[in-house]
């Protein structure tokens, strides 16, 4: 007798033997026990308003300066300030004294981690 | 802040960083001037007991030395040959002395004006010639966008001397050096000629291309 294909097909495929398909563990299954500081960096744009209004200052006075001293030192002044604290944040980065919180830096993080370590 | 607390901080503050420096953190910077020993006196007392790093070579107390001018000088030099460099600016110099004096015996009237002091109009040049800001090149989506992004005073000061001495070297074979660079320096001095032009230019380039400033990011 002619068994019509679609009661196969109704039925499904077969599942593959397990033996033929050993399981392969390409990257390690678990987390590893550090973190990278690369999301620490931060975003690289800073006074982006005193820009804007130093653009517009020099716009109107035809890119002389001396008309546009008070935004020209606005606009040092923030970014000297911003290149402090990018500084002083990477000092304490370095310092890397861990302390409780929640709010820790990746070298915190990391320091932490090396202390108490995934079970393998 | 004193000189004390800011070697306490250094030598607690110990990290794993190796530092490429052949001295390590805790020496402190020496102060060649005389005048500038006797000013700060009472701090330096405090220094009896501590390391200090050697006066680099090139260091003197004289009223000749300037910053701008040996830092200009270094830039000047080409491989190594820095006695050269230092007639070619002394060169610049007299030159510029010449031109200026001649310039004050013309003048009519107003002769507190004229600025003969060769060093003073450096200073002036550089400052005239100064950016404030740069674009560097970010990707985004295939695309190079030319992005304004602020930049340091020392970058600033290196731009306005590296530019100052391109115009200088971009001439004809029989015009000197000296020569070419006495006249980039009185031009910028004055706020004019080409280095400023190409300062300006470089701000304008900024500022077409402000929508591109949020971009900075990496």
């Amino acid at each position: 007798m002619r068994v019509p294909g679609a009661l196969f097909a109704a039925r499904g495929r077969a599942p593959q033997s397990e033996s033929d398909v050993p399981f392969q563990e390409i990257l390690p299954l678990r987390l590893k026990n550090t973190v990278s500081g690369k999301a620490d960096s931060g975003s690289d744009v800073a006074c982006l308003q005193e820009m804007g209004q130093l653009f517009a200052c020099l716009k109107d006075n035809e890119f002389t300066e001396k008309y546009c001293s008070k935004e020209i030192n606005q606009f040092q002044r923030c970014f000297k300030c911003y290149m402090d604290r990018k500084l002083e944040a990477k000092k304490t980065v370095n310092q890397g004294i861990v302390q409780p919180g929640s709010n820790l830096n990746y070298k915190q993080l990391n320091k932490y981690m090396r202390r108490y370590p995934n079970p393998v | 802040m004193s000189f004390l607390t800011r070697i306490v901080g250094k030598s607690t503050s110990f990290s794993g960083i190796r530092l490429m420096s052949v001295y390590p953190q805790h020496y402190v910077e020496p102060i060649v001037q005389k005048d500038k020993q006797i000013e700060q006196k009472d701090e330096l007392t405090k220094l009896h007991h501590i390391p200090i790093k050697a006066a680099l070579n090139k260091s003197s107390d004289t009223v000749f030395h300037d910053d701008t001018k040996e830092k200009l000088l270094n830039y000047i030099t080409k491989k190594g040959n820095s006695a050269l460099a230092r007639t070619l600016l002394s060169k610049a110099f007299e030159l510029i002395k010449r031109t200026q004096t001649e310039r004050l015996n013309l003048a009519k009237g107003d002769k507190d004006k004229v600025i003969t002091n060769a060093e003073v109009l450096l200073k002036q040049a550089v400052e005239n010639c100064r950016p404030l800001l740069q674009v560097t090149a970010i990707k985004r989506g295939g695309v190079t966008y030319q992005v304004p992004v602020p930049i340091t005073t020392k970058r600033s000061y290196f731009l306005a001397m590296k530019w100052l001495l391109e115009a200088a070297r971009e001439k004809e074979r029989k015009v000197s050096l000296p020569e070419k660079l006495a006249w980039e320096i009185l031009d910028a001095a004055h706020g004019q000629g080409r280095v400023v032009k190409r300062k300006d230019d470089l701000h304008r380039q900024c500022e077409a291309n402000r929508a591109y400033a949020h971009y900075r990011w990496s």
